[in-house]
């Protein structure tokens, strides 16, 4: 599997992911610094750039920590790092 | 270790007086336990409650069965250290019933022997059992989950483990489904219904709500137990209810986030403040929150908080030490990095302080490593090494070096020589000496006012790191074969040594035996490997004190000392089982010593020995010696004439090997060819001896003496195969230089195995005269030691052998009892006839001769009689055992073992 082909990068990129509910902005910090951004249909979109896969992993793993439901996360191709 | 924090962490805390009763979940759950299922599982995020339905579980097992045995362990991130979470493990079993956990051997266990011999604890004993593991989505650490699938693998039927995690754990899940051995309650099961949702609200928290109010939380909250909870604290002593109610339902914020924001408006200003200044802690106590606060009266906050309900879980029944809840936690937590990332390590600050001054070493560590304090983390590591070390719980140390920054190691050597063990042990070779160097140079330099220029402060490691940098050095030199080097670096580290420090003259003492050793200076190998054993018994490591006898044993072994292999076995082996209660190294010893009688060919006593060591080994092996067992079972399975058994223990041998610093003077691949030979599967035996490059030209070294042996004794087989292939000569001429070689050496045990193998190769050349003289100089070597195998392994050409000597008077008694065994093993079958009347001494001198080639006159003359009078004695030899011609009588007298 090479990164290339299926578009996964496995160094730095900028990602967003969607979860349910509305966050507050102060998760921010906790959140690794990425931007919380409120959506009109009471979701929440976490962007900005993540360091790594591992980076990624601990990141969804505090999302899930927080009791908080994943929507979707996807690689953000408009936001380069 | 009874330390508070442990006792804490072992906690199985009792339900809540005025919980919500799960009643439909437990009793999911006490089916599970019925079914005999093995695994409970209950997966879900924070906040569903795991931890409350387990204490429910618990209480209600308990009183339906007050004799079972509950052992509980909350884990934290902290465990991901192996032995760790093994004394953890052990402790909470321990605690559930003392006589768990209870025989704990002094040495070092294997994950698997100690889990081994827990479960046979468990089983052991009368009643049920269950074990509780919380917070298992801390584990990520890979051997601690495979410790865990091995627990499951072999779990008593008394026994049952529940598991609380965030997220599924990497468990054979599919497979415990497939075989119905898991009960699993999921989110989807854990939410509150509404009929729990009411009985919460309306019970338990004295909310008169309508169904209707009900039904929006439950909807508003989809169940979440967290959620509700918080709900119904914001509900409390309000008047508008129905008004928060609506504005809850109708927003869209996250759940937490309001509701935390609704509880903390309506808490007083000083309880919101102690609630963001302790966030940081994973756990609380008074005086621990008093000086993270700067206040008095944390205690008391502490109790109500917990009366009423904020979130705070007991974690002992002494109302001592307290966690929040670690979704409020989190809340809380991420609250206050939202303020700037100062107040939050200046409160990691002085929760380090606090857990440091109160003995709390690792906690300590933890929070200056949170704050990032890195410069003060790195002091509490280096005072905490070698309390760490003894434990060997490495990890730990690892994980925290890792996080530390390059310069701040570099400023204290003691981390810096640390961190170049960790290079060292991960195999990075090239990475030791760098940080070695830079060590050594901080410590030399003096700063102005003449103070050491370097930040380690004074202890015992600082001390003795010369000796610690030195040894090191001897061991990248071991990694690299560079024998000089390791010679000069452990004598130096051996001449830097304080006389006190045992610890590291023992290890200088067996780096310089290892070098002396593979450089063939086998008595200064000894010599070094005796200090090396007195100086580990001084520092108090009886383990590695007693382990050194199976070094000692492989250096006696060419010197041809049986007997002190034995006082030396025998001696480490009463000790092993008295004074390590059958830890390691018990059961190396046992397959050590079990090569002896083999030597001996006392099989029945070597196998005893064998299945002694097989049944410790679960628990009391090392990985290191482990493959001696294969070894000398497949020594047994070769003179019982099994030899496909011994190739396949052999390889097994090889599986278990692990390349370590010793030298390889008796290579499984030679034994294995060895075996392979006898087979008559010459190629195949060919092929190793050419995969080592061995020939019989080659220079010989001490090292490669068992190789050449070997390939001595394919080239008698070749010639036995194909007398025309000129193997034997070859044979003869290798046999003759190392014979030459081994007494340069002073290696008196090679020599006789060498002077056993010239006895055979001449004998095939029909110079049975001449093969006499080689088979008497190793008889005369051998039997003062004891040794038997040695001859029983060539079979019959050594029959014949023996055959001669004994009519050339040669050991008459020693070659009696070789001949026997060695009929006895070659099965000839007509063992045991009686004689019909005694032999005298003469008679079976005139047998003896009989058996020989030499004819009647030539007997005559060798007995110093007439050729009547041999005829007598002859013809009363035939009445006595019954036979009429010479070959029935020799046949005769050595079934009836008088040869």
């Amino acid at each position: 599997m090479n990164a290339q082909r299926h578009d996964v990068p496995l160094v730095a990129a900028g990602y967003e992911i969607r979860l349910m509910g509305q966050l507050d902005h102060r998760w921010s910090d906790w959140l690794e610094g990425l931007t919380v951004t409120h959506e009109g249909d009471g979701t929440t979109t976490l962007s900005g750039p993540v360091a790594d896969q591992a980076a990624l992993h601990g990141l969804l793993r505090r999302i899930g920590d927080m009791g908080v439901t994943l929507i979707s996360v996807n690689v953000s191709h408009e936001d380069h790092v | 270790m009874a330390t508070p924090i442990l006792a804490t962490k072992l906690f199985a805390p009792p339900p809540r007086a005025n919980a919500v009763a799960r009643q439909r979940l437990i009793a999911r759950m006490d089916d599970g336990v019925r079914s005999r299922r093995k695994l409970t599982l209950i997966s879900a995020p924070a906040g569903f409650g795991k931890t409350t339905l387990l204490s429910q579980w618990i209480a209600a097992t308990r009183r339906r069965e007050p004799e079972v045995r509950v052992a509980w362990l909350s884990l934290d991130a902290s465990d991901n250290d192996p032995a760790r979470f093994l004394s953890y493990l052990a402790a909470a079993l321990h605690s559930a019933d003392a006589a768990f956990g209870s025989d704990d051997a002094k040495g070092p266990l294997t994950v698997e022997a100690t889990l081994t011999a827990l479960v046979n604890d468990v089983a052991r004993s009368p009643h049920n059992v269950i074990l509780v593991l919380d917070d298992f989505q801390l584990i990520e650490e890979a051997s601690i989950r495979e410790a865990v699938v091995f627990l499951l693998e072999r779990l008593p039927s008394t026994m049952h483990l529940a598991i609380a995690t965030r997220s599924d754990p990497l468990l054979p899940l599919p497979r415990l489904r497939a075989r119905d051995q898991l009960t699993e309650l999921r989110a989807a099961d854990l939410r509150f219904t509404a009929e729990e949702a009411t009985a919460f609200l309306n019970s338990v928290m004295g909310l008169s709500l309508t169904p209707d109010d009900v039904a929006a939380l439950e909807t508003r909250t989809e169940g979440w137990v967290a959620g509700l909870q918080l709900a119904a604290l914001s509900m409390r002593e309000r008047t508008d209810v129905a008004g928060f109610i609506t504005a809850f339902a109708g927003s869209h914020r996250f759940v937490i986030d309001y509701l935390v924001e609704e509880v903390l408006q309506r808490t007083p200003p000083p309880v919101r403040e102690f609630l963001n200044q302790t966030a940081v802690l994973d756990r609380l106590s008074g005086p621990l929150c008093d000086a993270v606060t700067g206040q008095t009266g944390s205690a008391e906050m502490l109790e109500s908080l917990e009366r009423g309900n904020l979130f705070v879980v007991p974690l002992d029944d002494r109302r001592e030490w307290y966690r929040y809840h670690h979704l409020f936690a989190d809340v809380l937590r991420s609250r206050l990095l939202a303020d700037g990332p100062r107040r939050m390590a200046a409160l990691h600050g002085l929760a380090s302080q606090w857990y440091a001054n109160n003995g709390f070493a690792e906690e300590a560590v933890e929070h200056a490593l949170a704050a990032p304090d890195f410069a003060g983390a790195a002091r509490l590591i280096e005072a905490s090494i070698s309390g760490i070390r003894k434990s060997r719980r490495d990890a730990t140390l690892l994980t925290w070096l890792a996080l530390l920054p390059r310069d701040i190691i570099r400023r204290r050597p003691v981390l810096g020589v640390f961190s170049a063990w960790s290079s060292l042990v991960a195999g990075d070779i090239d990475a030791v000496e760098p940080q070695l160097a830079e060590a050594q140079r901080m410590l030399s330099l003096v700063a102005a006012d003449g103070t050491p220029a370097h930040d380690s402060e004074p202890s015992d490691e600082l001390r003795n790191l010369p000796v610690t940098i030195a040894l090191y050095r001897a061991a990248v030199a071991l990694g690299r074969g560079d024998l000089a080097d390791v010679q000069r670096r452990a004598q130096q580290a051996m001449d830097l040594t304080a006389p006190d420090d045992h610890l590291g003259r023992g290890a200088a003492a067996g780096l310089l035996g290892l070098a002396s050793w593979a450089r063939g200076d086998i008595e200064a190998g000894i010599r070094a490997f005796e200090q090396s054993g007195a100086s580990l018994r001084l520092a108090g490591n009886l383990t590695d004190a007693l382990s050194t006898t199976m070094v000692m044993a492989d250096m006696l072994t060419p010197l041809g000392r049986l007997r002190e292999i034995h006082r030396a076995y025998d001696a480490a082996l009463h000790e092993a089982i008295e004074e390590c209660r059958g830890g390691e190294p018990t059961a190396d010893l046992h397959a050590g010593i079990s090569e002896v009688f083999l030597q001996r060919n006392e099989l029945g006593r070597a196998l005893e020995h064998l299945a002694a060591s097989e049944a410790l080994s679960e628990r009391a092996s090392s990985h290191e010696h482990r493959y001696r067992w294969f070894v000398a079972m497949a020594g047994v399975r070769r003179a019982e004439g099994d030899l496909d058994a011994a190739v396949e223990l052999l390889a097994g041998a090889e599986q278990h090997y692990r390349r370590g610093f010793f030298p390889e003077v008796r290579p499984i691949g030679g034994m294995r060819a060895r075996v392979l030979i006898e087979q008559g599967r010459l190629t195949d035996a060919q092929a190793w001896m050419s995969e080592q490059g061995l020939s019989d030209t080659d220079e010989l070294t001490y090292l490669r003496e068992f190789g050449h042996m070997t390939l001595a004794r394919a080239l008698i087989a070749h010639h036995r195969a194909d007398p025309a292939s000129g193997a034997l000569p070859r044979a003869i001429g290798l046999l003759a230089r190392l014979l030459d070689a081994a007494e340069a050496g002073g290696r008196v045990g090679s020599a006789g195995e060498i002077l056993v193998l010239q006895a055979v190769a001449l004998e095939l050349q029909d110079q049975t005269h001449l093969a006499l003289a080689p088979l008497e100089r190793a008889l005369d070597l051998a039997e003062p030691e004891g040794y038997v195998r040695l001859f029983l392994d060539e079979g019959a050409p050594m029959l014949r052998l023996l055959r001669a000597a004994a009519g050339a008077g040669i050991r008459p008694a020693y070659v009696r009892q070789l001949s026997q065994a060695l009929r006895q093993t070659e099965g000839s079958g007509a063992a045991g006839l009686p004689v019909t009347s005694a032999l005298s001494e003469r008679e079976l001198h005139v047998v003896r001769l009989l058996a020989t080639e030499m004819t009647g006159p030539e007997i005559a003359r060798a007995l110093s009689v007439s050729l009547n009078t041999m005829r007598t004695h002859t013809q009363h030899i035939y009445a006595k055992l019954d036979v009429t011609s010479r070959r029935a009588a020799v046949r005769r007298a050595e079934a009836a073992g008088l040869i």
